[in-house]
């Protein structure tokens, strides 16, 4: 296990702060997704409305124990994200903020791109959208089939995507499109909403009710010049390349959330169960165990990827360990409260719901799986110092 | 109230087909109508899973093998759920103060053909599953052919053909409770190997998904052990 350093405990102890209001407000933003909105004042969501936006943007957020934390690295956003979804991942992901779309355009972005989607965001909190996923392709997303057929002055977007987080509210986002074929023909352009041929409907899920998953129709949506991501760069560093490196930054923080929400499960336990029967005692610190073991793959999964984009095999281990932990962690909670456990504790109900949405976010564990398997058979695992932290050799 | 028959394989046979060709709650008002005709059948906390029909028309409440006049428990109605083959309620009553007269044979039916069901709609799950998954192409063939997917389908597949091989033969009151609790978690077992297959399109609700989720509770609400 590596410690984490001064300035990141107090990072987390300040994330577990602010989550208290998170906390108390998850119940009903499950049942109103649309609250969210009355709470944009709360420190929690005005963080995550700035957070990855670099200082030379601009951005100054509220200084924690004297550090000012940007959230441009994938371990602080690891340790952000397990705080708040441990809080309530709802609140988390109901947040507005740059998050998905802010690591494309901190990756790809040209200076202009960076200047405007940050500026618009540090103007107010914006909710924005990344739109990979189509209705036919989800796994397969090398094999999206959206359209951006050029026309003078830009190019027009046609097709469909679906299950996007917070679509439906957005007012800017990046949809991923194919002006050719094969993993050179796809490129990400910014799209601002409304916009004429721009339709997003929310769709009803069972859990993570606060991402507002959205069906995307684009029909003959224009997208001037200046919104191709990445149009400084080779057709093969703005493609199917982009949406791999950007998933391998986020991935942390995907394994992070769930692993909060494993934890929310684990504290329900011991804040609503004052007397342990031996037996029950050890389950519980079975599954404490876990999450200590699940939360050092994390970190260092994190650590990997800020310090080389390309490891991102690394977090495929976690997200995978970290949404199955999640699953277990919840039900194994409701196996504390007897018969009808999900009926009785609300906030148990709402943990297995939630927990189950982990599996999908950013792909499913056998992709993960196979993405892992491709790091080691391509040699990038370095068996003697797998996470290359320097072990003496 | 009409009086109950003890279910044989017909019987429990027509349970499992209602679940699996028709639904939760169509299946649910077979199994009720069978077992504890009337009544408003609640698991041994109060919790009940019940069609709307039923929760709209019974005057009396079965709890866990006791019959209460409804007007004489507190009722709480948690949430009602919309799926294909008709709207199920989740409800709570207040176990208060309880009979003495246990219908052991009602109770020993309601718990067999609780199983039965949810096996039901799991093999349902699975079969959905395949559509879908033949439906969806990766490369130059479809998502069912791919050997992780094969293998999770098998993984479904071996569970129920656990349950299946536990029930055979087995009459009302034959398995001790703790079996039957056994089978239910391996049937939530194989819903949540099933379920994950379904992609994102089985996160949504009034679908599949959320079928697999009310088989849970089910579960949680009428069987006693951990399942
Ligand atoms: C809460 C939530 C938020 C989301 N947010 C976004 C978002 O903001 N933007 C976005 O673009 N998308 C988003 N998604 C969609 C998500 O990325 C997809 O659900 C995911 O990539 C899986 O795609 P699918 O649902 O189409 O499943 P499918 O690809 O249809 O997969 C079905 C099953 O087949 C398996 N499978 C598929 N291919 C293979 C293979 N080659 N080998 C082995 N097994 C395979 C999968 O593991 C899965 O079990 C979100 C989803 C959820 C649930």
């Amino acid at each position: 296990m590596t410690a984490l350093e001064g300035r990141l405990v107090s990072l987390r102890d300040q994330m577990r702060e602010w989550g208290a209001d998170f906390r108390r407000l998850g119940l009903a933003l499950d049942r109103d997704p649309e609250l969210v909105r009355e709470h944009f004042d709360l420190p929690a969501v005005r963080y995550l409305s700035t957070m990855g936006i670099p200082p030379e943007y601009g951005n100054v957020p509220i200084p924690i124990a004297g550090n000012r934390f940007y959230g441009t690295l994938a371990l602080e956003r690891a340790i952000i994200m397990e705080e708040l979804a441990c809080a309530d991942v709802g609140m988390l992901v109901a947040s507005p903020g740059p998050l998905l779309a802010g690591v494309l355009v901190d990756l790809l972005a040209d200076e202009a791109q960076k200047e405007w989607f940050y500026g618009r965001m540090l103007d107010a909190p914006l909710w924005t959208f990344f739109a990979l996923t189509e209705p036919d392709r989800g796994s397969d997303a090398g094999a999206l089939t959206t359209t951006l057929t050029p026309v003078p002055g830009g190019a027009v977007l046609s097709g469909e995507k679906r299950y996007v987080g917070n679509a439906c509210r957005a007012q800017l986002g990046v949809v991923f499109a194919r002006v050719g074929s094969g993993p050179l023909g796809i490129n990400a352009v910014l799209v601002e909403t409304p916009a004429e041929g721009f339709k997003a409907e929310a769709l009803e899920t069972i859990g993570l009710k606060g991402a507002r998953i959205s069906a995307i129709t684009l029909d003959g949506v224009h997208v001037p010049a200046e919104r191709f991501v990445g149009r400084h760069l080779s057709p093969s560093r703005r493609g199917m390349w982009a949406f791999v490196q950007t998933f391998n930054l986020l991935r942390p923080g995907v394994a992070a959330i769930a692993l909060g929400i494993a934890r929310a499960a684990y504290e329900y336990v011991t804040e609503n169960r004052t007397s342990l029967r031996r037996d029950e005692q050890d389950r519980l610190d079975l599954l404490g165990r876990r999450i200590e073991g699940a939360r050092s793959l994390v970190h260092l999964a994190a650590r990997a990827v800020d310090a080389r984009t390309s490891d991102g095999y690394l977090a495929s281990a976690a997200k995978t360990r970290a949404s199955q932990l999640a699953m277990d962690a919840a039900r194994e909670a409701c196996g504390f409260f007897g018969v009808g456990a999900r009926f009785d504790h609300p906030m148990l109900d709402k943990l297995v719901r939630d927990a189950r949405g982990l599996e999908f976010i950013e792909g499913t564990s056998n992709m993960q799986k196979l993405n892992l398997f491709q790091g080691l058979f391509t040699g990038k695992l370095d068996r003697d110092d797998p996470f290359r932290v320097g072990v003496p050799g | 109230m009409t009086t109950s028959v003890r279910l044989g394989a017909d019987e429990l046979s027509r349970c499992h087909r209602a679940a699996r060709d028709e639904g939760l709650a169509p299946a649910l008002t077979v199994l009720r109508s069978l077992v504890l005709p009337g009544l408003l059948p609640c698991g041994p906390g109060g919790h009940a899973v019940v069609p709307q029909e039923v929760a709209a028309g019974a005057h009396q409440v079965w709890l866990d093998g006791v019959t209460v006049d409804r007007s004489a428990t507190d009722e709480s109605t948690l949430d009602s759920i919309d799926l294909p083959g008709g709207t199920v309620v989740l409800l709570r009553h207040g176990i208060g103060e309880r009979g003495t007269d246990v219908h052991a044979e009602q109770r020993a039916s309601w718990a067999l053909g609780l199983v039965w069901l949810r096996l039901g709609l799991s093999e349902a799950l699975r079969e959905t599953c395949m559509r879908y998954l033949n439906g969806r192409r990766t490369g130059s063939t479809t998502l069912l052919q791919q050997q992780m997917v094969k293998s999770t389908v098998a993984d479904g597949l071996i569970e129920h053909l656990e349950v299946r091989a536990v029930l055979t033969g087995a009459d009302a009151g034959g398995l001790p409770e703790v079996i039957l609790s056994h089978l239910h978690a391996r049937i939530t077992a194989a819903d949540r190997w099933l379920v994950n297959l379904l992609g994102a399109s089985g996160y949504l609700t009034g679908g599949p998904g959320q079928v697999a989720h009310l088989s849970e509770l089910l579960a949680e609400a009428y069987v006693r052990a951990d399942s």
